[in-house]
């Protein structure tokens, strides 16, 4: 079996200022979470993966198409993905079909009447089909960014790129889209910066920083480079890279020396991330 | 009510064996009585309803075409190019370009107090730009779904040609109107039109090289420039001449080939057109 998509040495520059440095990287069926502060990277590789932007160095592959070989690869690359971009401009006089029409359009649906069909489909999995008529310029900003990740999944895509897909949505909708992402059956590749969402939804995690990848794994390994390193105690611990102090007066701390006082907690998603971030001694999965 | 309706009338109805008379009948009494709306779910196929139900849906959600858009549907255009030109609210912004910039040069030929010779010139040098700018304004860097257009398999050349096409459709009339609203040139209206052809043509292939910005400054520069150089050495009747409109359509058969051109070199060389 093939890698759905791969980064082979790609790399993106800006003039002299580099966005992505060269990476390789290769995507399998599943839900795969990038997490990154912001400007680190992420949507800048989701681009390059998605096509939408040449890469600067090294080779796009999709479905085993090299989307920078010819422009004939790539037209059968894309045809085999779905992107939402982090924001979407909608024109306001369009209805949520319209838009949708226009996308499948564009992804090549040219027999009507199976257009409007998948169109409905997908309206369906994002559960706007009480909206279909309806402008974009009326729907919430959830409804919005529901319709923005409905586009991106018209022709169940291979391979389905999110950015910040659950940015506007409230808890309820949040988990409806887990459901729906979880289902899928091909590669699923989602930024975000909520880490519950990577807990909750993905088989693998990437790290990226300062335009590299920092960490590759499951998110299993990617607690584990945490754990015995967040403690909770009445005070903070010494070099801690966060502190805070919750709800039940004790206070969790992140890193550091743990004092004799405090006991070291089970570590969340955001507790590895943020050790990650702060470069403290970590070094399984660290790439 | 005296009476339900039975069994067997439901099969029948279900059936469509019915008569016209009695079927009227059943469904007039079903309007009125609740326990006969009650046992007709019984009696309708779930498949039945379901795909009646879909049908419904289609026919509320299935968007209807503007009138002008239903006309180039008879006259051969194919359905999913009427719904990309049907994404005409993202072509708001050329539009407005376009008459904006038509009612612009409208208010200086007419009311700056320009000497004939000058206002033709003024015309001139204006009015063929108008479909140049509409163009340029519904390029895909200026198109507000580019980001969701980009990683799709659709022609982009196609897509900017679409939107062209449709940025002119308005552009042109509009060259038109203010060549026939403004007093003392008209004739020059229709005159302007073959370069007006070779201009746009002309930034379709800047367009291949530069930014959309970039492409209608340079090209409405070089054209103000060589209205201005025809000026200074006598009358723009010269550009009005037969032979130099001939000459203006010509340049526009070259520009087209050498857009052909081009993006198929871009194509092989890895472009996005």
């Amino acid at each position: 079996m093939s890698a759905t998509a791969a980064l082979v040495g790609v790399s993106k520059k800006y003039g002299r200022a580099t966005a992505v440095h060269p990476t390789t990287l290769e995507l399998w069926p599943g839900v795969v979470g990038l997490l990154g502060p912001n400007g680190a990277g992420k949507t800048t590789m989701l681009r390059l993966l998605s096509t939408a932007l040449p890469p600067s160095t090294g080779r796009v592959m999709v479905a085993g198409f090299d989307a920078t070989e010819s422009h004939a690869s790539r037209i059968e690359a894309r045809r085999r993905l779905g992107y939402c971009p982090q924001e979407v401009t909608f024109p306001r006089g369009m209805t949520a079909f319209g838009f949708l029409d226009y996308v499948a359009v564009l992804k090549e649906w040219k027999d009507a009447d199976a257009r409007h069909a998948e169109v409905r489909r997908v309206l369906d999995l994002v559960h706007l089909s009480e909206r279909t008529v309806m402008k974009v310029s009326r729907l919430s900003g959830g409804q919005r960014r529901r319709l923005a990740i409905a586009q991106a999944l018209i022709g169940a895509p291979d391979l389905l790129i999110l950015d910040e897909p659950t940015t506007g949505l409230d808890p309820e909708q949040r988990a409806s889209l887990r459901s729906l992402l979880s289902g899928l059956a091909g590669t699923v590749l989602i930024s975000t910066h909520q880490t519950e969402d990577v807990s909750a939804l993905c088989d693998r995690v990437l790290v990226i920083d300062a335009g590299a990848i920092r960490f590759d794994g499951t998110v299993p390994e990617l607690l584990a480079t945490a754990a015995g390193r967040v403690h909770l105690g009445p005070t903070a611990t010494a070099g801690a890279v966060q502190t805070w102090k919750t709800g039940t007066g004790l206070v969790r701390s992140i890193g550091g020396q743990a004092a004799p006082d405090s006991s070291a907690v089970d570590p969340s998603v955001e507790d590895a991330y943020l050790l990650l971030r702060s470069g403290q001694r970590i070094t399984q999965g660290v790439i | 009510m005296s009476w339900h309706v039975d069994e067997r009338v439901w099969e029948a109805y279900v059936g469509g064996r019915l008569d016209q008379a009695l079927e009227l009948s059943v469904d007039s009494h079903v309007a009125r009585c609740a326990e006969c709306r009650a046992a007709a779910r019984g009696y309708a196929p779930a498949a039945t309803a379901d795909a009646t139900w879909a049908a419904v849906r289609a026919t509320i959600t299935t968007p209807t075409l503007p009138a002008p858009l239903r006309l180039l549907r008879r006259l051969g255009m194919r359905g999913d190019d009427l719904v990309v030109v049907s994404a005409a609210d993202s072509l708001l912004v050329p539009w407005a370009v376009a008459v904006g910039f038509a009612v612009a040069c409208a208010c200086v030929v007419g009311f700056a107090g320009l000497d004939p010779e000058n206002q033709d010139a003024a015309f001139l040098a204006m009015a063929p730009l108008v479909p140049v700018l509409a163009v340029v304004a519904s390029y895909a860097t200026l198109d507000p779904l580019r980001e969701v257009a980009a990683p799709t398999p659709y022609s982009k050349l196609r897509l900017a040609l679409l939107r062209a096409t449709a940025s002119l459709a308005v552009a042109l009339p509009a060259t038109a109107a203010i060549g026939l609203a403004v007093p003392g040139v008209g004739d020059l209206a229709f005159v302007s039109l073959a370069p007006s052809l070779g201009l746009t043509l002309g930034a379709l292939v800047l367009l291949t090289w530069w930014e959309a910005p970039v492409a209608g400054a340079l090209i409405s520069s070089l054209w103000v420039s060589a209205v201005v150089v025809v000026r200074a050495n006598g009358t723009v009747d010269a550009l009005t001449a037969p032979m130099v409109q001939v000459a203006f359509a010509a340049t526009g058969v070259v520009l087209a080939a050498a857009l052909v051109l081009r993006t198929s070199t871009l194509r092989l060389q890895g472009g996005d057109l």
